[in-house]
Formats: C-alpha cells, sequence, structure tokens
C-alpha cells in the first residue's frame, strides 16, 4: 500500500539543514492499522506529509499503491492525493462557513462525481459516522468529537484506500477519544489501511502496529498483533 | 466547477462583510468615475452617422490672401465660401449634395396663447435630408422644384411642430417665420446627430438638434444672417449681396459618394477645381484642398476636446489607485483564508483549482463592484447633465457602456486579483494544516 525506501527529507535556510527524515523506510501493506509515535521535533508529522503528498521528499522511493510518486506534477500529485487518500487532522480542519453536508461534499467535487453520487456517497458518510441527520449544520454547532466524525466522513466518502490521521484524539476528551478510536477500528476493520501518529501510547498498543521514529528513522519497530489481512508485511529500519 | 466556486464566491462575500464592502466600494468607485468619464468622451467621439460616414465628405477650399502665408499651414476656418459651396453643389460630384449654414429667427406661433419666440435651424440644400438620413413624421423635404424658385417653405421638428400646433399634422399650414409666410411641407421624426457633424459652427457640437429648416436658396433671397462665425481676410462690401460673392468663409458644404473609393474622384475635381480658380485670380493661395469623411472631419476640428481625454486618462489613474488599495484588500482577505486552502489541497486540489477558486471570487467581487459602479456612474451623469442641455445630450449610458462598465470592473477585479490568487496558491498546506 505504502512503501517508502531510503527516504530522507532536508529543510534548508540560507544558515541551516535540517535533516527530518533519513534513510527512512517503512512499508505499509493493505488493510494494516499502524500507529506512528516519537518524541516531538523526531519527524512524525514530516513522514506524514510526505505520505500524504503534502510535501516532496528530498531524496529516496515513495510508491503509493503501486504508484512511483517521484517527479509527478502538482495536477498528478492532487489527483493521486484526492483518490487514493483521507486526511484527519488533529484541529479537524472543517471549513467553518460550510455546513456538513458542503464540508464533506469538498473532495468529492475534486474528483468530479456528479451530483446524485455525491448526495448519495455524503449521506452514507454522514450516517456511518451517526451525524446524517445534522448534514445543515454548521460545524460550530457541534462538539469536537462531532466534528472530528465529520472529518472522518469528509475522508471516507471518497473511498480512500490510506486514511493518514495526525493525532485525531489529541483535541479530544477521553470519552470522545474513544468513540473516534473506536470508529477509526470500525473503519479499519472494514478493510481501509490506517496510518496515524499519536502521543497517545494507548492508542498505541490498540493498533495492528506500532512504528517508533527518532531523529527521522525507524528506531524500533513493535508489532502488537495480527494484521486483518496478510502480515507478512514488514517495516525495516 | 465554475458553477460551484461561483456560489463558493457569493458566499465568501458574506465572511469578512467589513472588508469585502470596502473592497466593492473602492472597486465600484474607480469603476463609477472611470465610466463617467468615458460615457462622455464616448459620446462625444461618437459616430454619428456610421452607415455612410466613410462616404459622406466635406471639402475645404482655402480662399485666403497669401499676407503672413506659409506653404501648408491649415485653413484659418473649417467653412467655404458662398461662391465655392454653389460651384460645389453644381458639380455633379458623388450621388448628393449639399450646401448649408445656420440660421435663428423669430416666429409668431399661430396659437395666441403661445408669444412671438425665437427658434434655432438650418437652411440647407434638399438633399441634406437623404444625406443624413433624417427620418420624418409628417410629409417631406420640399421638392426640387421649391427649391430651384426658392420657396418659403418649412421643415419643423417634431417636437417644434407639436409646440406650435400641438398633436395634429401640421403640413400645409402658415407659419410666419422671421416675418415671411412660411408653409410647412414636412416634420422630422425626433432626430439628433450627436455630435452635430454636419454643422460645426455656431453653438456646440452637442448641442439639442435643428428645430425647423428651410432651403438655403430661400433663406438667401431673404437675405436671412447667419448663425455662427465668420472667416474673412480681407475687408467686404456692405450689404448680403457683397457676403454672398466674398471671399469669406459661412457656408457648409457636403458630398456624398456612392462609395469610399470615389474619394479620390472628388479629391481630383477638387484640385482642378482650385487650380481654375487661381488662374481665374479668385484664389491666392496654393494651399492643398482638404477633403475629410466623417471621422477624419471630428478628428481635424477637434470634436473631441483634449480636456475630455485628460479627464478620462485622469479617471483611469484613479482606477488604477483604487486597484492598487482592492489587491492590498485582496491579500488581507485571501491571507485569513490560508487555512482552508490547505485544507483544500488536501483534498485533492491542485494549484489550478485553487487559482481558479479564488479568481472566480475576485469575478464575483469585481461583479458586485460593477452593479454598484453603474449605479454610481449613473448618479455622476445625472449630475455632469444638470451642467448644461449639451452635457445632457451626452452624459446618456448606451448599452455599448453598460456592457463595458461590467468588463472594466470584472477585469479591475481580475486584474486586481492576480497577485493575491497566486499567492493563495503558493500557500504550504502542511504548515497550514498543523497550526489550526
Amino acid at each position: 500500500m505504502l512503501r517508502m525506501t531510503n527516504l530522507s527529507k532536508v529543510y534548508r535556510t540560507h544558515m541551516i539543514e535540517t535533516h527530518a527524515l533519513r534513510g527512512f523506510e517503512i512499508d505499509v501493506k493493505e488493510g494494516e492499522f499502524v500507529t506512528v509515535t516519537g518524541p516531538s521535533g523526531s519527524g512524525k508529522t514530516s513522514f506524514l506529509n510526505i505520505a500524504g503528498l503534502l510535501e516532496e521528499f528530498t531524496s529516496g522511493e515513495y510508491i503509493l499503491d503501486g504508484v512511483n510518486v517521484k517527479g509527478l506534477d502538482d495536477n498528478q500529485r492532487s489527483r493521486l492525493r484526492n483518490e487514493k487518500l483521507g486526511f484527519i487532522f488533529q484541529g479537524f480542519n472543517l471549513i467553518p462557513d460550510l455546513n456538513l453536508f458542503d464540508n464533506v461534499d469538498v473532495p468529492l467535487r475534486y474528483r468530479g462525481f456528479n451530483a446524485a453520487e455525491r448526495k448519495k456517497r455524503i449521506e452514507e458518510a454522514l450516517s456511518k459516522v451517526g451525524l446524517a441527520s445534522r448534514m445543515k449544520h454548521y460545524p460550530a454547532e457541534l462538539s469536537g468529537g462531532q466534528q472530528q466524525r465529520v472529518a472522518i466522513a469528509r475522508a471516507l466518502a471518497g473511498s480512500p484506500k490510506l486514511l493518514l490521521a495526525d493525532e485525531p484524539t489529541g483535541n479530544l476528551d477521553t470519552a470522545m477519544a474513544r468513540g473516534v478510536m473506536e470508529l477509526l477500528e470500525e473503519i479499519n476493520a472494514a478493510g481501509t489501511t490506517i496510518l496515524m501518529v499519536t502521543h497517545d501510547p494507548e492508542l498505541a498498543v490498540r493498533t495492528t502496529r506500532n512504528v517508533h521514529i527518532i531523529d527521522g528513522q525507524v528506531s524500533d519497530l513493535v508489532r502488537k498483533g495480527p494484521t486483518l489481512v496478510d502480515t507478512k508485511s514488514s517495516v525495516n529500519a | 466547477m465554475f458553477a460551484y466556486y461561483f456560489k463558493l464566491g457569493i458566499r465568501s462575500l458574506r465572511r469578512n462583510p467589513a472588508l469585502t464592502a470596502l473592497m466593492v466600494i473602492t472597486l465600484a468607485v474607480g469603476v463609477a468615475a472611470s465610466v463617467s468619464t468615458m460615457t462622455i468622451l464616448h459620446m462625444m467621439s461618437n459616430d454619428p452617422i456610421p452607415q455612410k460616414s466613410s462616404r459622406l465628405f466635406v471639402p475645404l477650399i482655402d480662399p485666403a490672401t497669401l499676407e503672413d502665408y506659409t506653404a501648408g499651414e491649415k485653413p484659418g476656418d473649417i467653412q467655404i465660401t458662398y461662391t465655392d459651396a454653389m460651384n460645389i453643389l453644381k458639380s455633379g460630384l458623388g450621388v448628393r449634395r449639399t450646401a448649408l449654414y445656420g440660421v435663428a429667427g423669430s416666429v409668431e406661433p399661430p396659437r395666441k396663447e403661445i408669444p412671438p419666440f425665437t427658434m434655432g435651424g438650418l437652411a440647407p440644400t434638399r438633399d441634406f435630408f437623404a444625406m443624413f438620413d433624417v427620418p420624418f413624421a409628417y410629409g417631406q423635404a420640399w421638392t426640387e422644384a421649391d427649391e430651384a424658385r426658392g420657396a418659403d417653405v418649412v421643415v419643423l421638428s417634431r417636437p417644434m411642430a407639436e409646440k406650435l400646433y400641438g398633436d395634429v399634422n401640421p403640413v400645409g399650414k402658415r407659419l410666419n417665420l422671421m416675418g415671411f409666410p412660411y408653409t410647412v411641407v414636412g416634420v422630422t421624426e425626433k432626430w439628433k446627430m450627436l455630435p452635430r457633424v454636419y454643422l460645426l459652427q455656431g453653438g456646440s457640437p452637442y448641442a439639442t438638434g435643428e428645430e425647423f429648416f428651410i432651403p438655403l436658396a430661400s433663406a438667401v433671397r431673404h437675405e436671412t444672417q447667419h448663425n455662427g462665425g465668420m472667416s474673412c481676410s480681407q475687408n467686404i462690401g456692405p450689404g448680403f449681396a457683397a457676403r454672398l460673392a466674398s471671399e469669406c468663409t459661412w457656408v457648409t458644404a457636403w458630398i456624398e459618394a456612392a462609395s469610399a473609393g470615389d474619394r479620390s474622384e472628388i479629391q481630383s475635381w477638387l484640385d482642378n477645381y482650385a487650380n481654375e480658380q487661381r488662374k481665374l485670380g479668385r484664389l491666392k493661395r496654393n494651399a492643398p484642398n482638404r477633403l475629410y469623411d466623417v471621422p477624419g472631419w471630428m478628428e481635424y476640428t477637434g470634436v473631441v476636446g483634449k480636456d475630455a481625454k485628460l479627464q478620462t486618462w485622469l479617471a483611469f489613474g484613479f482606477l488604477a489607485l483604487c486597484l492598487v488599495n482592492t489587491v492590498g484588500l485582496l491579500l488581507a482577505k485571501f491571507s485569513v483564508r490560508a487555512s482552508e486552502i490547505g485544507v483544500r489541497r488536501a483534498l485533492g486540489a491542485s494549484r489550478a483549482e485553487i487559482f481558479r477558486q479564488f479568481l472566480i471570487e475576485t469575478v464575483v467581487v469585481g461583479l458586485v463592484g460593477g452593479v454598484l459602479g453603474l449605479l454610481l456612474a449613473f448618479g455622476a451623469l445625472q449630475l455632469i447633465s444638470l451642467s448644461g442641455k449639451a452635457m445632457a445630450n451626452l452624459a446618456r449610458m448606451d448599452w455599448e457602456m453598460l456592457s463595458l462598465t461590467f468588463i472594466i470592473s470584472v477585469g479591475a477585479a481580475i486584474l486586481a486579483g492576480l497577485l493575491p490568487t497566486w499567492r493563495a496558491c503558493q500557500v504550504t498546506p502542511a504548515i497550514q494544516l498543523k497550526s489550526q
């Protein structure tokens, strides 16, 4: 599903060179639920941004669902992002002046689905997260947990193969975080691969695998249990 | 996606309404200033007879003396002598010819409740009506026979006919004009050439249309004084007959050719004619004989004043200033949208899509600014029209200017939106998403 080989990411300013990732290697198989942990500044977010095609990498190779992303132009990367990836952010990142229906509609518009197809997918996605009855509400009218559910619905509406979650429970209280985590587990159980960055060790132990990053490299691989599909995959660091 | 982005653009107007209002007003004021001055310029430089302006010609023959003459210099007047005008009428040039001068005279209304008053008119030959496509409400132009004998017949303008006779057909009625009994033979339908190119002497070229027309021969027979300027390079004797025979310029002549291509033929006739007149000792200068079609005539006579052109340039300078302000406001408006741009990019929008979305948003701002600008321009034109009849004729917006208002407004908004939109495309999504 996702393979990075000897990947590096260097941020350069006039004075300083910062190696966010170096010799980074990871292989995530279809159906896995992988958590990524590590201290602040270890390179987790850089990894997630590169995985999500939001940032370019400096060297190495990255294959996403069989597509070598190196050298793709902005249009090709955007299309790949739209078709294959779903994003869930710590801060929810809903567009405040769009109602729930229109928020979930955003990625579907870029996909070019017709109105009927979009409506069907939006209703299905919002039903899946238990918010079908609040389609016309605006994000500000919802609790944090509900907003994150909308963000999950938005990520799911386009049927992505890989869901990238950046500390999705970081802004939620314990009860809401549990609810969101259970929802993610359901989604994974239904076949969607999930890559989740978290600081919460309790969440990390609930997933198939935990990858620990220190100084831009995978330093530790913790296998927690069988993946939902073939678990022959490995993470090489 | 255009409809989707347009909808988002309308929705975006409501976001940050104070900033939006400021932007719309800035744009509207700039558009109103440029459109209202451009409307005046447009009306001033309007081709008043586009269907035949390239084949209507006005000749200029310089009859002045050699005193202080520099070869090639422009004639001192934009009219010709009565002698030259009569010779042009007899020349057989083109398909129609006319000679004319402005007249003004008192009229005794048949309705006793209206006191005598003075009205302004024209003394042309009968071809004038066909040449300048003057429409008739009643009757027609005077006949060739009337023209030949200088009959006292008159064509009235519709407003004048209604003032004198009410809402009836006055053809055949008598009218005491300038002390002579005239017979009404026709009433022109509402007709006003703007600018009034056929006679650029005597009043503004944008003044109200003629109130009456009498045959040139009748005006001459009654020694009707001309209403306008006259240029003489030598003293003339007393009396109207002396003026007719003089080398003073006070008549305008027009020639209608079958096609614009006949111009060289008319020019060569003019040159031959002037040479002949020189040999006869009448014309002293070896000045070039000028021949202008309608656009050339407007250019030569400077119908569109330099002030009007300068004002338009200044108004566009003001629009540019407004645009610079709009650029700043749009930058502010879009900069607070960085997180939205990051989200849209993460969800699959390419830079090109973001560019399209934000550019369409600026188009929406431009359209709203255009509507408000149009209202302001209408207001400004109303104010301008209060400054006199001639300005009232000019300060009118036609469909062309109406469309141009929106083109200017949307074009200005797009221009102002290019930099902010480009900046919006450069947003790094990763940073925005994390900073939420």
